[in-house]
């Protein structure tokens, strides 16, 4: 996407948009590379329990004594993992699902929309909460509950912006001159849907993360001692009266990032609008 | 038939068709558990349950019937509104849902009407004041991106352990409910306020705007009685995802302050595959917000003819 | 959970809302944004350093003074229950309620003695097997049903009786074959072996005498009637259970502090099962007593004025971690050995617990009848090399990439699984802990999460697990037949998790429950303790210890053999 000449003299400097995509950026890193940043996560060391933050913990340390900064960094990846995972599969999903719901005829589109008016017609937590009730907490399964909530929404947006691109002129001249369908769909109609695809999985990311990060809060995503936010903070709500960096880190952490996506989804989004004013 | 009607015809088939949908793929999760579920019936680790035991739990709860006999049996009790028995608590689902329910909405009632409340006035304060807009709006984004357990947790940490300016057990009245209730509104009044202040600014750049200023009227008579009419608009399109969100939040602040209510039932439901318990709360939830959400669009209607002409 | 930017989302999805988005086009946004954060930081760790030296609330001024009659007690405990009625439910939070309900036949006043309480006398056949009990005359239940020998043969009757399916109280008088009411005031009750933990079983509160009128109506109407110093009043599920003073009553057991009706007007139990919240309910004068004190907290509430903490060590079995002998590399007892070796308990448990729990070293506790000091030795206790000496020996020599040790291409993996609704104490983190430091000599821990059906079915019964923890209270060392007697599995109602089948420790626990020679006993129970640390089918992990937090207004509570906190000669000073 280029961002034409006309808009540029609107356009400031946003030091706030690029610390969002450097955090982000030092973020995946962490999730990639996390022993380029700290040590050992699972390291127990019985004698500097729920430290605060000092010489060699700049976070200090948790209930077991690990070094809570290692374990906020390695937590990224599994923070990630759900967050970036079910967008990605919700995204392709939901893709596959709205032009079946926008091109498979009457009634496939008929009885796919429907599905996703019940699987919309309640918040995205209860549906996540009942899938992983069916399948079982951990990390897996609560990235697949995420999807299945997030699905439906991708699903949507890909069939209204399909139904708009068939019944576009360009797509109707295409038809006109004897193209192939499958040509079209290729050529004219995924180019255009995928823009705001991507736009909505940007800003998507932040929801899943939060999501998932609430499922292991409940104690439904990935089990301790794999080092990750949420649960992580669940466990800070049990030492709340003596330690707060158990619970200041992990959560200021999922905050960062999630703030940061979301930055970068709505610059992305505002590009795209100026584009076609 | 009057349009109207022929409308609502159409939203209560829909309303019927998504609890039909939510009951049946409850029903086909249920199924698709490995395990067997009259341990849990049976009363869990410590009443190590003998064999006749569990077969008498198998044929009183029809475990045994062919799975089109289940469903029927499971669909034609919740036509009659009978969500059947919990698995673990040994009471009938309706009386487990009635007896956390109060405490459920008045957490979500009070969150709803302090982040409505805080929205508005946010809004009506900042709208057109490029300063302090900035300030709040940056506000409002954080609030947007904070998972509201970690604000509960902090504001628990804060407000509750180290000061003790409010109680750490959550059922006494109404000042065991302040943090949860600033917890879940915060968030939502997040949105709501981006949205009311987008609204109302573009409400007071249009001309009657100018038109009563040049009748005199004082800058809060115009925010008040012009300017907020037209921002409602939004704010009502936007209440029905916010009430979902509230519902929702709802699950996870009652774990942080250890509350009862409906949103604990579910969980410790989930953990303890007490499936009667989650299909109940999951078609009570989809019944709700069909429920509010033809509510709302029926509001939106009333308050603006032109999407009477619209489809739906 | 909050969809953070669903507005956003829906702007591309309908029309209507197509300018609701929420774009910030001001760079001040952000940079506010991460500055409002910092700030949220700093409040809270401002706030969060200045906690703690709160002012004193009541200082315990009138520490003496004479008992005043009263008020209500309110007690905040940790879980719930399905029934009252004591004879069904095993679950320890109903045998803490009922303990305030019913009286039993006898007290138990030490590790190994016995006292008067609704029986005033005994005796025991020359055999064993015929126990004969003279009951105290003139004691009413609360309904005013006069307690007879009839009413004790009923409760008995009403715990062996399969249609009351109890699983636990039955088990305790297994060997029960008959009551027989020999006049009003004297009972006779047959075994149909010697079964010297009777009197120890008959104190418990799950063989609490109850009124035979509130035993004939339905299990439906059922309501707890007892002869004890507080009568039922009501049951609000999951959150609490309320209780009267029973003005009449009389029947104090031996070695009771005080005579005559309680000084309390009202006993409430408070279910909190959040232990952060429980403790703050205390803190906050929002309950008067809590169980289970976070051992976290336990420090800062002794060095709070207004507040007392009770520390009691509870007897029978310790909170240890059961190695399944039957299935795979367990199978070895080195591989046994090694992973005992390999963990650090004692440090593990000092600083998980901040001292208020001892590490344990024997699977009985210290306060039990019948611990053998000297059975520790056969520990095998922490060291790394000698497990990794271990390891190799038994053929795991090679380590993966991972830094697991390999067999035959298989890695040493065990299965532990979690059982999210059981955990308490903390005892999720001990587990992290262990993980770490088997992963340090190569063995890999896996902690499934399992529900309560698949850990009963799959796990408990079926066998699938190499290890399992559990604790288990009860002041008798008869609790090592539960433990380890190979015809006390899980599924046949017993505690033997390590699915030990030893012929040995099955005749040693068997002759120490029918002998009347407490030196066989004892020596009997001794070997078993040597045993099975021997044979490392036990890692013992600590003593679990009832920290009860009071405030500083609660005098007279004392504490029972069972280390269940006794309100009958409790009272609120100012």
């Amino acid at each position: 996407m280029t961002a034409p000449a006309l808009a540029r003299p609107y356009r400031k400097v946003r030091p706030g948009l690029w610390a969002a995509w450097a955090f982000l950026a030092l973020v995946c890193c962490a999730a990639l590379f996390p022993a380029l940043f700290a040590g050992a996560p699972d390291q127990v060391d019985a004698t500097a329990v729920l430290r605060g933050p000092g010489a060699g913990h700049p976070f200090g340390t948790d209930q077991l004594g690990r070094d809570i900064l290692a374990r906020v960094v390695y937590g990224a990846r599994a923070s990630l993992f759900v967050g970036l995972g079910s967008t990605l599969l919700a995204g392709a999903v939901g893709s596959a699902w709205g032009l079946l719901a926008a091109l498979g005829g009457r009634a496939v589109g008929e009885a796919a929309m429907r599905l996703a008016d019940i699987l919309l017609a309640f918040p995205g937590i209860l549906t996540a909460l009942l899938v992983v009730a069916v399948l079982g907490p951990g990390t897996r399964n609560a990235t697949l509950a995420i999807t299945i909530a997030l699905a439906p929404g991708f699903a949507r947006i890909v069939r209204v912006q399909a139904l708009v691109v068939r019944d576009s002129a360009y797509v109707r001249a295409a038809i006109n001159l004897g193209l192939r369908p499958w040509r079209i769909l290729r050529r004219h109609i995924v180019p255009n849907v995928l823009a705001p695809l991507l736009i909505l999985a940007t800003l998507n990311v932040g929801t899943a993360i939060i999501a998932g990060a609430s499922l292991s809060f409940l104690g439904l995503g990935p089990r301790p001692p794999a080092p990750e936010w949420g649960s992580m903070l669940a466990q800070a709500r049990n030492y709340l009266d003596v330690s707060w960096t158990l619970a200041l880190f992990p959560g200021a952490a999922i905050t960062l990032t999630v703030m940061s996506a979301t930055a970068a989804g709505r610059a992305l989004q505002a590009r795209y609008e100026r584009r076609e004013p | 038939m009057p349009p109207l009607a022929r409308w609502l015809a159409r939203r209560l088939a829909l309303t019927l068709f998504v609890l039909w949908g939510t009951a049946t793929l409850a029903f086909a999760g249920m199924r698709l558990v490995p395990g067997d579920p009259a341990h849990v019936i049976a009363g869990g680790v410590q009443a190590n349950a003998t064999p006749e035991v569990l077969e008498t739990i198998r044929a009183q709860y029809g475990l045994h019937d062919p799975l089109p006999v289940q469903y029927a049996i499971f669909i034609g009790r919740l036509v009659r509104a009978d969500l059947g028995e919990s698995y673990q608590l040994n009471q009938p689902v309706s009386t487990v849902v009635l007896e956390q329910l109060g405490a459920t909405v008045s957490l979500a009632a009070g969150a709803a009407v302090l982040g409505f409340t805080l929205a508005l006035v946010l809004a009506l304060l900042t709208a057109g004041r490029p300063r302090a807009g900035a300030l709040t709006r940056a506000l409002e984004f954080c609030a947007i991106s904070t998972p509201n357990f970690w604000i509960g947790i902090l504001l628990l940490g804060a407000f509750s352990f180290s000061l003790n300016w409010f109680p750490v057990l959550g059922e006494d009245g109404p000042r065991a409910l302040v943090l949860p209730w600033i917890t879940l509104a915060l968030p939502i009044a997040g949105v709501l306020a981006q949205i009311t202040r987008e609204g109302l600014e573009r409400a007071l750049g249009q001309p009657f705007t100018l038109t009563a200023r040049s009748r005199g009227a004082t800058e809060n008579r115009i925010r008040l009685r012009h300017a907020l009419r037209h921002a409602a608009l939004p704010v009502l399109t936007l209440s029905g995802w916010a009430l979902g969100e509230l519902l929702a939040g709802v699950v996870v602040v009652e774990t942080v302050f250890a509350r009862q209510g409906l949103g604990q039932v579910v969980v410790s439901a989930v953990n303890g595959r007490d499936f009667p318990v989650v299909t109940g709360v999951v078609v009570l939830a989809a019944l709700t917000f069909s429920v509010i959400n033809t509510g709302l669009d029926l509001l939106y209607r009333v308050v603006d003819p032109r999407v009477r002409q619209a489809a739906l | 959970m909050t969809l953070s930017d669903d507005s956003a989302t829906r702007t591309t999805e309908r029309p209507v809302r197509k300018r609701g988005g929420l774009r910030s086009r001001r760079p001040v946004v952000l940079i506010a944004g991460l500055a409002a954060a910092a700030v949220v930081g700093a409040v809270i760790v401002t706030v969060a350093t200045r906690g703690g030296d709160r002012p004193a609330t009541q200082a315990a001024a009138n520490a003496a003074g004479a008992p005043v009659t009263g008020g209500t007690l309110t007690y905040a405990v940790a879980g719930t229950q399905v029934s009252l009625d004591p004879a069904v439910a095993a679950t320890a939070v109903t045998g803490l309620i009922d303990r305030n309900i019913f009286d039993s036949l006898v007290a138990q006043t030490g590790p190994d003695s016995f006292g008067p309480w609704l029986a005033k006398e005994w005796k025991v056949s020359d055999d064993g097997k015929v126990y004969t009990f003279t009951l105290r005359e003139g004691v009413t239940f609360h309904d005013g049903t006069p307690l007879t020998a009839q009413a004790v043969k009923a409760s008995l009757d009403h715990v062996v009786d399969p249609a009351t399916k109890s699983a636990y109280a039955a088990s305790l008088i297994a060997p029960y074959k008959e009551a027989r009411a020999v006049s009003d005031l004297v009972v006779e009750v047959t075994l149909s072996r010697p079964f010297t933990p009777f009197l120890q079983a008959l104190s418990v509160p799950y063989l609490g005498i109850q009124s035979p009128a509130a035993l004939a109506k339905p299990v439906a109407e059922y309501r707890p009637v007892g002869t004890g110093p507080f009568s039922y009043v009501s049951w609000e599920k999951d959150k609490r259970v309320t209780l009267k003073r029973n003005p009449g009553y009389a029947a104090t057991p031996a070695g009771a502090s005080h005579q005559g009706a309680a000084y309390l007007d009202g006993l409430v139990f408070e279910f909190v099962s959040e232990d952060a919240t429980r403790y703050g309910a205390l803190t906050s004068g929002q309950v008067q007593a809590i169980a289970g004190v976070p051992p976290v907290n336990a420090d800062k509430l002794k060095a709070l004025s207004g507040f007392t903490l009770d520390t009691q060590e509870t007897p029978g079995l310790n909170y240890n971690l059961y190695l399944n002998q039957t299935r795979g590399p367990l199978r070895d007892v080195r591989v046994r050995r090694a992973l005992s070796a390999s963990v650090n308990v004692e440090e593990l448990i000092r600083s998980i617990y901040f001292g208020h729990y001892k590490a344990a070293r024997n699977p009985l506790s210290a306060t039990t009848a019948a611990y053998d000091v000297g059975a520790e030795s056969e520990l095998a206790s922490y060291n790394p090399t000698e497990a990794a000496r271990l390891l190799d020996e038994a053929g795991w020599k090679e380590k993966d990439k991972d830094g697991y040790r390999v067999k035959d291409g298989k890695r040493l993996t065990l299965v532990w699984p979690f059982w999210a609704e059981g955990n308490k104490d903390q005892r999720d983190v001990l587990a992290e802990g262990i993980q770490a430091q088997a992963k340090l000599v190569g063995i890999q821990i896996d902690r499934p999460t399992v529900d309560t059906g698949a850990f009963v079915s799959k796990h408990l019964i079926g066998g699938g697990y190499d290890l399992i923890d559990v604790s288990f209270a009860r002041p008798t060392p008869d609790v090592l037949r539960f433990a380890f007697a190979s015809g006390n599995t899980y599924a046949k109602a017993g505690g033997n998790v390590a699915l030990v089948d030893s012929p040995e420790i099955d005749k040693w626990v068997e002759e120490a429950a029918e002998t009347s020679d407490p030196e066989t006993a004892r020596r009997d129970y001794a070997a078993v303790q040597k045993e099975v640390l021997k044979q490392a089918y036990v890692l013992p992990l600590y003593t679990p210890v009832q920290l009860v937090g009071l405030s500083g207004k609660v005098r007279g509570v004392t504490f029972d053999a069972q280390t269940y906190p006794v309100f009958h000669g409790a009272w609120l000073g100012a």
